[in-house]
């Protein structure tokens, strides 16, 4: 009996019923066969106003919305371009930071190849590199950035932990550790990348762009406004003056100063609607969190981790088979599943194995998330191929073989992220 | 009914808009009189932290409106426009019904918490914060059954992909 409503929910759920419906239903199930009054589904979900640090998932949200409807993306590319363009492989590696930065503050993966693909496109082309490099590295730079501050995933995933280290023996997994872990990882996969490029490029040397002072004044000046912020978000943040749902009320507002009062970027009366857009995202996170945390109750009360560990552990031994298989399920779903939706329906059932398994909780959450991000680019189905074919009028296929190269280094990256904890781990532990 | 609902979205777009812009204040707000004044006041903090839930809720409803939650769709690319239909008409009921599960348990509880409940905070009963679950589900769940509907009636607008 049991087993067929799992197997409903299953296919319900490859028909494209709203995930909060299916986890709902299956925590309903289970909490049913355990006799458990169905009222504890409304406690679980109450359980959301427990989190302090949830309040920044809105604000950051909000924020990073404004920032992709304002012209910080012209602004963000021209300083980029005007303080490296000069180096070799100048142009790409403008791409890369942009693309970091732009997805670090809004978030999407998608935004970043639709709002700075415009700009990056044909100013790649203009410098001289061609269109396959240019397609493969705008569409991997568009989840770049995700392990940055203020990575609303890595926000995700560490309010989760928390959560589940109530009833877990293990080390706090603080917002803040996660942001310091994954910082390292983060650089490296950029240069890894601009390494790619400047290999790439070694037998059509692109000409290289004279350095222009006036130029780099002048963009510094157009982007007055915004470079106080990331000191403000990091200075907040680690210095310890703000806690992260502070740091992400600070942020809100002075981005909205900054795009409707200052830059006079976003009109007044346009503001409710990109407020509303905002906070329905968000809703959808929030709906899936807050039902995941009632699914993930369950299957602490029902013991399925342990079961899970020991199943697991008769299979595989090492810890370093372990990581692997990890990172082989996690590449697949993060091809296969909206990046929030695979951490909170993965998170709670990896974390007590990976626990078992003696992997510290923040270099967890950083594996994660780095897994998410090279699935963004996973053939056939990860979202940014997408994204970026219809943004870019290119079929797919030609994207797929445009974008592996880069996805090899990256994997490769995840591969040293994975493998060796320190990466992450030395400015936190 | 039409303007019913047409009221009940403008409600529900003004209270999101108000509730964020508040959060904003009062958190930055509160970090002034830490700093500047060190002190503080003893309501914001859980008001802050239900203000989250019903933002959250409340987007949700507005996301239900047109069906833009997350979703994985992998079968409905694959199938013709007919079947695509009666499949929607499957996921809304169960959706619609999964909703209506959580709005009546929920509601139950909070009509045992409204008799014997204490305070969130001075001046605020708890279920006052709490009304937002059963209220939350059972719209969501309102609009799941009216998606029905228009599919059976060959009314309903196509799908929207949420966007990241």
């Amino acid at each position: 009996m049991i087993w067929i409503a799992v197997l409903a929910l299953l296919l319900l759920a490859l028909c494209g019923a709203p995930l909060f419906a299916i986890i709902l239903g299956a925590a309903a199930i289970g909490f049913l066969t355990m006799d458990t009054p169905l009222a504890v589904l409304h406690i679980t979900i109450y359980q959301l106003t427990d989190s302090v640090v949830l309040m920044a998932l809105p604000l950051f949200t909000f924020a990073g919305f404004l920032l992709s409807e304002a012209k910080t993306a012209d602004r963000m590319m021209r300083l980029s371009q005007a303080a490296f363009g000069w180096l070799p492989g100048g142009m790409a590696l403008v791409a890369l930071v942009a693309c970091a930065f732009f997805t670090a503050l809004t978030g999407g993966s998608g935004v970043t190849i639709v709002a700075l693909g415009a700009l990056l496109l044909p100013a790649l082309a203009k410098a001289g590199y061609q269109e396959k490099f240019n397609l493969g590295l705008m569409t991997s730079s568009g989840s770049l950035g995700l392990l940055l501050v203020p990575s609303v995933p890595l926000l995700v995933y560490g309010i989760i932990a928390q959560q589940m280290s109530q009833q877990l023996d293990m080390p706090t997994v603080e917002i803040t550790d996660l942001y310091l872990a994954g910082l390292v990882p983060a650089l490296l996969m950029i240069v890894a990348l601009y390494l790619w490029c400047l290999w790439a490029m070694r037998k059509q040397p692109v000409p290289k762009q004279a350095f222009s002072f006036a130029e780099l004044r002048g963009a510094l000046w157009d982007a007055r406004w915004e470079l106080p912020l990331p000191v403000v978000v990091l200075g907040g943040i680690f210095s310890g003056v703000l806690v992260i749902s502070e740091a992400a009320a600070v942020t809100a507002l002075y981005v909205l100063v900054a795009e409707v009062l200052l830059y006079r970027d976003i009109p007044l009366r346009k503001l409710p609607r990109i407020m509303r857009e905002s906070m329905v995202m968000v809703g959808g996170i929030l709906l899936i969190l807050a039902v995941a945390l009632a699914f993930s109750d369950y299957l602490v009360f029902a013991g399925v981790p342990e079961t899970l560990f020991a199943f697991i552990q008769t299979h595989v031994e090492s810890k370093l088979a372990f990581l692997l298989l990890l990172n082989l399920v996690l590449l697949a779903l993060g091809a296969l599943l909206d990046i929030f939706a695979a951490l909170v329906i993965m998170v709670p059932l990896i974390l007590p194995v990976a626990l078992g398994y003696g992997i510290d909780p923040v270099h967890l959450g950083i594996i994660f998330v780095a897994n998410m991000q090279i699935g963004y680019i996973t053939p056939p189905v990860g979202m940014n191929l997408f994204i970026a074919s219809y943004r870019f009028h290119k079929p797919i296929t030609e994207l797929f073989r445009a974008t592996i190269p880069f996805m090899l280094v990256l994997l490769v990256v995840l591969a040293l992220i994975t493998y060796i904890p320190e990466l992450s781990l030395f400015l936190v532990r | 009914m039409r303007r019913l609902a047409r009221w009940l979205n403008h409600f529900e777009d003004g209270l999101i808009v108000l509730i964020l812009l508040m959060m904003i204040g009062l958190a930055v707000y509160q970090i002034v009189l830490r700093n500047v004044f060190s002190s503080s006041l003893v309501w914001v903090e859980p008001l802050l932290q239900n203000a989250v839930l019903w933002i959250g809720l409340l987007g949700a409803m507005i996301a239900s409106r047109r069906d833009e939650h997350i979703r994985i769709d992998l079968i409905n690319t694959w199938l013709k426009p007919e079947a695509r239909r009666w499949l929607a008409m499957v996921v809304d009921l169960f959706t619609c019904a999964v909703c209506a599960v959580v709005a009546w348990h929920s509601m139950l509880f909070l009509f045992e918490e409204m008799r014997q409940g204490g305070n969130a905070f001075p001046g605020v009963p708890s279920w006052m914060l709490q009304a937002m679950i059963p209220v939350g589900f059972s719209v969501i769940s309102v609009r799941y059954l009216i998606m029905f509907f228009l599919d059976l009636l060959h009314l309903r607008p196509p799908m929207q992909e949420p966007h990241a």
